[in-house]
């Protein structure tokens, strides 16, 4: 029932997540943050069972900072997602964790951005967008026909919330509350938090 | 079956000898059957409400022990009952029921379903009785421990945060607790709700149980952050009276506590029938 759209653009990474948590059919919290940041410059965007995903992401943040402070050298995207799917790979025959993710980065030292797709069975892959959750069946067609590299930020946004409109207006599960963040040089900045409203002919309030 | 009573002996040992901060809550010395593979035997002899739906992320063998899980089912766990809990500007409003269902014959009616956690912190009661009686106990042994120790009064969220880890920790094990802990401390009204599978979430109002959803109806409509004190209290105890009024498993006595920085009080305890023809009464006299 999460939804989890992200994809990489000219020096940045765009990521957005709904904001709703629930049980069964009831919204327990209309305001819940699935964009957890890591360090200054990666997010983790998880998906699934909220016990399961509070406790894997903590783990993974933790772990990150340990290694910051032992080694005193922050690690590279790739090597967080490497981690996170070894976590994920070892507990799925014992105590398997049920949280999907999308692993979002921006290394300084190749001054790109990178985002890694990772499954509860321990699969993982580097991918230049896709998404998590119903939202991938809806979203994904959009962003083979439109998404294209080194996307500026402005077009990017643009694509960002033309995938989440149409995830609020064909899912039937009511999500209108997105919350958007991106990643660049200067590290996590939450960009927007959108409700939107396809009744009102594909117009888009934003909310603080 | 796993005794749980003697996991509470090893941790309060450990914690007496050793001040260290990893033994003093560590959680999983969980005593399990003396026979192969107890993980999969709890999970086979328990099947829970949520359990028995179709889960369409899980993968076929998943789904195929779910089955075989349905037809061994021996404890059905089930939240009857409704409890809820919000906070506004003067402090935290906690309101319940007191109705305990066994199958379709109600087993009392008279369920203290709130459990004192310390004096400014309170944890309601759904799903399991006696798990969640036992962890919210257990809860405030800790609390008391970590005010001793520290010398200052444990936060909702710490308190909320043990808890959590604890059952995050017994989480594949059959138990039922949908429970709330609400308080007020340093940071003002707090409260967090602790489910059985591990997760924690922290809002402004939640409702738990069978009755919830007739609950939220009635909270959500009247609910505002600068809410008087006898309006908030009002509020509570009519939400809980209309899910008791619609939801068979919800009824006995509404009982409505109010927490604020002086802590914790019970403000009223009336019988739900009662208090439903009291509002009709009061409705039409307005009219």
């Amino acid at each position: 029932m999460d939804s989890l759209v992200g994809f990489v653009g000219k020096n940045y990474v765009i990521m957005a997540g709904d904001t709703n948590a629930g049980r069964s059919i009831m919204r327990l919290k209309d305001d819940f943050d699935k964009l957890v940041p890591i360090d200054s410059h990666k997010i983790l965007a998880k998906s699934g069972e909220i016990g399961d995903g509070n406790q894997f992401c903590n783990l993974i943040i933790r772990n990150v900072s340990l290694y910051r402070i032992r080694n005193e050298t922050e690690l590279t995207t790739k090597s967080v997602a490497h981690y996170t799917r070894r976590q994920l790979a070892t507990a799925i025959r014992k105590n398997p964790y049920s949280v999907n993710l999308l692993l979002g980065g921006y290394d300084k030292k190749d001054q790109k951005g990178s985002l890694y797709y990772l499954d509860y069975l321990g699969s993982s892959k580097k991918i230049n967008y896709g998404a998590q959750g119903y939202a991938a069946l809806f979203v994904g067609s959009i962003l083979d026909r439109f998404w294209k590299e080194d996307l500026d930020f402005e077009d990017g946004l643009e694509l960002m919330k033309k995938c989440l409109r149409e995830v609020e207006k064909r899912l039937i599960i009511g999500t209108r509350c997105f919350l958007i963040k991106m990643i660049n040089s200067d590290g996590i900045s939450v960009v927007e938090k959108v409700m939107i409203n396809s009744e009102k002919k594909n117009e888009i309030e934003e909310e603080n | 079956m796993f005794t749980l009573g003697s996991v509470l002996d090893n941790e309060l040992k450990s914690s007496v000898e050793d001040f260290s901060f990893e033994t003093e809550f560590s959680t999983n010395q969980l005593m399990l059957p003396n026979i192969e593979k107890p993980f999969e035997f709890a999970q086979s002899i328990i099947s829970l409400e949520k359990d028995l739906d179709e889960n369409d992320n899980q993968p076929m063998f998943h789904q195929q022990k779910k089955e075989e899980r349905k037809e061994r089912a021996l404890i059905k766990g089930s939240k009857g009952t409704t409890t809820l809990a919000f906070i506004y500007e003067k402090g935290t409003v906690v309101a319940v029921d007191s109705r305990a269902t066994s199958g379709q014959y109600i087993a009392s009616q008279s369920v203290q379903k709130v459990v004192p956690v310390n004096q400014y912190m309170l944890g309601t009661l759904a799903g399991g009785a006696a798990d969640c009686q036992f962890f919210l106990g257990h809860l405030g042994r800790i609390c008391n421990l970590y005010e001793l120790r520290n010398n200052e009064k444990i936060s909702v969220a710490a308190a909320s945060k043990l808890l959590n880890n604890i059952l995050y920790s017994y989480r594949n094990y059959g138990l039922s607790v949908g429970s709330m802990i609400c308080g007020y401390d340093t940071r003002g009204p707090q409260l967090y709700y602790i489910d059985s599978d591990g997760s924690r979430l922290k809002n402004s109002l939640f409702s738990v149980g069978s009755g919830s959803p007739f609950a939220y109806g009635v909270l959500d409509a009247g609910y505002r952050w600068d809410l008087s004190k006898e309006d908030a209290i009002d509020l509570g105890r009519r939400a809980i009276c209309a899910a008791t009024f619609k939801d068979s498993y919800s009824g006995g006595t509404v009982k409505v506590y109010h927490i604020d920085e002086n802590g914790w009080v019970k403000i009223s305890d009336d019988d739900a029938s009662e208090l439903w023809y009291r509002y009709e009464e009061k409705e039409k006299k307005n009219k």
